[in-house]
C-alpha cells in the first residue's frame, strides 16, 4: 500500500483543517486551488530567482526581425535587377532582348517596392514598440516622483 | 489570525506552475481547449483523464515542448509562454516523459553522467540516485535498453531527480509497469513530495495516485472538468471518464 503524504489537514492544523473543509466542498466546481505546503523553501526560492533571471524572447520579435531583414533584402535586389536590365538593354540593338530588359526592369522595381513596404512596416513597428516602452518608462518615473514629491511635502 | 486569514495567506503563495486558459493544437486540430491548472508549492497534483484527453500535451505546454496557441503559462509568477524547454528544465522545471526517455544504448551509469548539466557532480549524481534506487547499483554496468521496464522507470526518475528539480512533471509513470512495480515507484514519489518537491503527475489509472496527490483535476476531451481532493473525486470519476 502507498503510503500517502501528510497534508496539512490530517497533520492537525487547524488553519489548514478549514482549508480542507473548503476544498472538499469545492470537489466539482473545477475553479478552487490546490493551497501551498510547505516545502524546501531554499530550493523554491532559487528556482523563483532563476526564472526572474531568465532571458525571454518574444517569438513575434523574431519573426518581425526577419521580415525586416527580408525587407532590406528584397530593396537591394530589386536595385540590383533594375540595373542588371539596364545594362541588357544598353548591350544590345535587339529589340526584342530590350523588352525581356524593360521587363525585368519593371520587376525589379516592383520588387524593391515591396521590399521597402515590408521594411518600412517592421522598422515602424520596432520604433514605435521602443518608443512606447520609453513613453511607459518615462510615464512611470513622472509618477514616482511625483508620489515621492507629495510624500516629502508637510501636511 | 484567524482561520479564514490563514487559508487565504496560504493560497495567496505565487504557484510554481500555472496554465491559465491554455489552448493548444495539432495540425489546426485544437487539443487543449482552455485548460486552467495550478501546482503550488510542495504539493502534488494528478491530472487524471481518458485516454485522448488531452494530458500529456498539457505537460509537454507545460514542459515548453509544445506551444500553447492561447493562454498563460507561468512558471514561478512569470509568463514563459515560448522559453525554451532546454532553458526551463535547467532552471528546475522537470518532465519524465512518457516511454521514459532514457539512452537505451548507454550504460545506467552513462545515462546518470548525462545529467550532469545539473552542475552536479558525477560522483553525486550516482550516489544520490543508488540511494534512492539500490537496484540501479547492481544494474550500473548494464545497458539501460535492456533494463526491464519497471528498472527503465526507475532510471528515469533518477535522472530527473538528479538535476533536484523544484516542479517535478511524470507522464504515466504506471505505463506497462507491473501493479508492485507502480506501487513502488509511487512509493518513492511519495516520499520526494514530502520532501518538499511540486510534482505535477498525469495518470490514466486514477487509483493509483490517489494516496499520493493532495488534489486532482479529471481532464476530459481537452477540458478540466472536475477538480478536487482526490478522495473527493472518487465517486464521480467513473461518470467523469464515461462521460455521463
Amino acid at each position: 500500500m502507498i503510503e500517502p503524504v501528510t497534508t496539512a489537514a490530517e497533520s492537525g492544523d487547524p488553519a489548514s483543517a478549514a482549508e480542507s473543509g473548503d476544498m472538499a466542498s469545492a470537489a466539482g466546481s473545477g475553479n478552487m486551488a490546490p493551497a501551498a505546503g510547505t516545502g524546501d523553501m531554499k530550493r523554491v526560492e532559487e528556482f523563483k530567482a532563476e526564472i526572474a533571471e531568465m532571458r525571454l524572447r518574444d517569438p513575434a520579435t523574431g519573426r518581425d526581425r526577419q521580415l525586416l531583414r527580408l525587407g532590406v533584402v528584397l530593396l537591394v535586389l530589386g536595385v540590383v535587377l533594375t540595373v542588371a536590365a539596364y545594362f541588357m538593354s544598353h548591350g544590345t540593338t535587339n529589340p526584342l532582348s530590350q523588352r525581356d530588359a524593360i521587363i525585368l526592369a519593371l520587376a525589379g522595381v516592383a520588387v524593391s517596392v515591396a521590399g521597402g513596404a515590408l521594411f518600412l512596416r517592421y522598422s515602424l513597428a520596432t520604433f514605435l514598440r521602443f518608443w512606447l516602452a520609453r513613453l511607459i518608462y518615462e510615464q512611470q518615473t513622472q509618477t514616482d516622483r511625483i508620489v515621492r514629491q507629495t510624500d516629502a511635502a508637510p501636511r | 489570525m484567524t482561520l479564514v486569514d490563514a487559508t487565504l495567506a496560504d493560497t495567496a503563495t505565487t504557484p510554481l506552475l500555472e496554465l491559465r486558459g491554455i489552448q493548444a493544437a495539432y495540425d489546426g486540430i485544437n487539443v487543449l481547449r482552455g485548460i486552467d491548472l495550478v501546482v503550488p508549492e510542495a504539493t502534488v497534483v494528478a491530472v487524471l483523464g481518458p485516454n485522448g484527453a488531452g494530458k500529456t500535451t498539457t505537460l509537454k505546454v507545460a514542459a515548453g515542448l509544445h506551444p500553447a496557441s492561447s493562454g498563460d503559462i507561468l512558471v514561478a509568477g512569470r509568463r514563459v509562454n515560448g522559453a525554451r524547454p532546454d532553458e526551463l528544465a535547467r532552471r528546475g522545471l522537470c518532465l519524465i516523459p512518457e516511454g521514459r526517455g532514457i539512452f537505451p544504448n548507454l550504460t545506467v551509469r552513462e545515462n546518470l553522467w548525462m545529467m550532469s548539466h545539473s552542475r552536479r557532480e558525477l560522483t553525486e549524481i550516482e550516489e544520490t540516485a543508488y540511494e534512492r534506487f539500490p537496484r540501479l547499483r547492481q544494474r550500473h554496468t548494464q545497458m539501460a535498453g535492456t533494463l526491464s521496464g519497471g528498472e527503465q522507470q526507475m532510471l528515469a526518475l533518477a535522472r530527473g531527480l538528479a538535476t533536484d528539480p523544484a516542479v517535478l512533471m511524470l507522464d504515466e509513470l504506471s505505463m506497462g509497469l507491473a501493479p508492485i512495480i507502480v506501487e513502488e515507484l509511487y512509493q518513492l514519489v511519495a516520499s520526494v513530495a514530502k520532501e518538499g518537491m511540486s510534482i505535477l503527475v498525469v495518470e490514466q489509472f486514477a487509483r493509483i495516485v490517489m494516496d499520493v496527490a493532495d488534489w486532482a483535476a479529471v481532464m476530459v476531451q481537452g477540458r478540466v472538468t472536475l477538480t478536487g481532493r482526490p478522495r473527493d473525486l472518487e465517486e464521480t470519476l467513473s461518470s467523469a471518464y464515461l462521460g455521463g
